[in-house]
């Protein structure tokens, strides 16, 4: 074995006390010492500095910002009535805005159904409703059906997360629903959502 | 009596996950002293590390943390972000040559005292010798040398931390560890070190 085997075979320092090699090659074995004269400097000077560590005020600061992030969902899940009044709240007033606007279009009965659709947001350009995503449980509830008609609302975020809907991978500030309602049975669904 | 097993950082990092602040501050505990001190190295700033220290474990309270345990550990990982940020730092032009403890605050850390006065400063010079030779490597050799040889972080910790392959990992080493010998055998012997140098003519 030469030198460069030697090196290239053992490139940790460790294990290698009497090695052949080390017997025969005076130059590798000087450079062996160095290396271990290296390792134990490494030594030393990690035990220097062994002790020291991040301030305590760091970790109090961490500490702080772990209750804040978690503060939320504590506070969340202790008072579990809130989305349920949210809800509540959102439906009772989607179901008396779409009740008026109901009313307000009884003449105009003989247009389809899908013309009878209210566009609540019609100041928004029409790009903005495209893409709308059916809700769990909603698919399929509206195409069958004839005397329904379809509100588009839109409601601030957090409304949206007050109503458990999930949007951590969105930074829109709003968001639209899309409500169905049935004026003859008093009744009023959440059909879809639009994340712009 | 058998003691209670140690919870590994994954099991730890999901319990803070689920909103456990004493799985967080246990792993705090358990990683930032490295943390720490490799940022120290690096940046040779107590406040500088000190910041680093945080928004490491500030970037793991974040939902989108993107630590993948198929990639590697957690403590590759931290570590990994740890040299990101110090990066950001020296990128800045916010890094110290030397340690910096004018502030009260940051006292110099205190080597180990040995029984012999002469062997200790003995020691005590070649231990800041070999602290100034890592510092003024080359930032590539450093971090290298800092993580594997003074916080013992292994080989595959290592690659996950810099983001490169164990082979590099240790190349890197190895020429570092070259470079470190070269460095204080210039020290030791600056006369003959001189003697190395080329001579160059002077035109004026």
């Amino acid at each position: 074995m030469n030198c460069q085997e030697f090196w290239s075979t053992i490139p940790e320092l460790g294990d290698c006390e009497g090695h052949r090699h080390l017997l025969e090659c005076p130059a590798c074995a000087a450079r062996m010492n160095r290396h271990r004269e290296l390792e134990a400097g490494f030594r030393a000077v990690a035990a220097g500095l062994r002790r020291v560590e991040a301030p305590p005020r760091v970790e109090a600061r961490l500490r702080s910002a772990f209750r804040r992030q978690t503060g939320s969902e504590t506070i969340a899940s202790s008072r579990r009535w809130i989305p349920v009044a949210t809800w509540a709240a959102a439906f009772a007033a989607m179901f008396a805005l779409a009740a008026f606007l109901v009313r307000e279009r009884q003449p105009a009965a003989v247009v389809p159904p899908v013309q009878r659709t209210i566009e609540l947001a019609m100041l928004q350009p029409q790009a903005d409703y495209e893409g709308f995503i059916p809700l769990p449980n909603a698919a399929g509830l509206v195409a069958d059906e004839d005397d329904v008609n379809l509100v588009r609302v839109e409601v601030p975020r957090s409304a949206m997360i007050a109503l458990g809907l999930r949007l951590q991978r969105h930074r829109a500030r709003r968001a639209f629903l899309e409500l169905a309602v049935w004026p003859e049975k008093e009744e009023l669904r959440c059909v879809s959502q639009l994340l712009p | 009596m058998t003691s209670a097993p140690v919870e590994t950082d994954d099991e730890l990092l999901l319990r803070m996950q689920s909103g456990d602040e004493e799985a967080f501050l246990t792993l705090y505990r358990r990683r930032q002293a490295g943390l720490f001190r490799f940022a120290l190295h690096m940046s040779g700033s107590m406040p500088v590390a000190e910041d680093v220290t945080q928004e490491v474990f500030l970037a793991l309270l974040r939902e989108d943390c993107g630590f993948d345990p198929d990639r590697g550990t957690l403590s590759g990982y931290l570590f990994g972000i740890a040299r990101k940020l110090v990066l950001r730092h020296l990128e800045r032009g916010r890094s110290h040559v030397a340690l910096d403890t004018d502030s009260d605050d940051y006292a110099q850390p205190e080597l180990a005292v040995l029984d012999d006065p002469l062997l200790d400063l003995t020691r005590r010079e070649g231990i800041d010798a070999l602290r100034r030779a890592v510092q003024a490597l080359p930032r590539r050799y450093r971090e290298v040398v800092v993580l594997c040889d003074l916080e013992e972080v292994d080989y595959a910790d290592a690659a996950v931390a810099l983001g490169c392959p164990i082979g590099t990992v240790r190349s890197r080493l190895h020429r570092a560890r070259g470079l470190l010998l070269e460095k204080l055998h210039q020290e030791r012997n600056p006369r003959q070190a001189l003697g190395t140098l080329k001579p160059v003519r002077c035109v004026s």
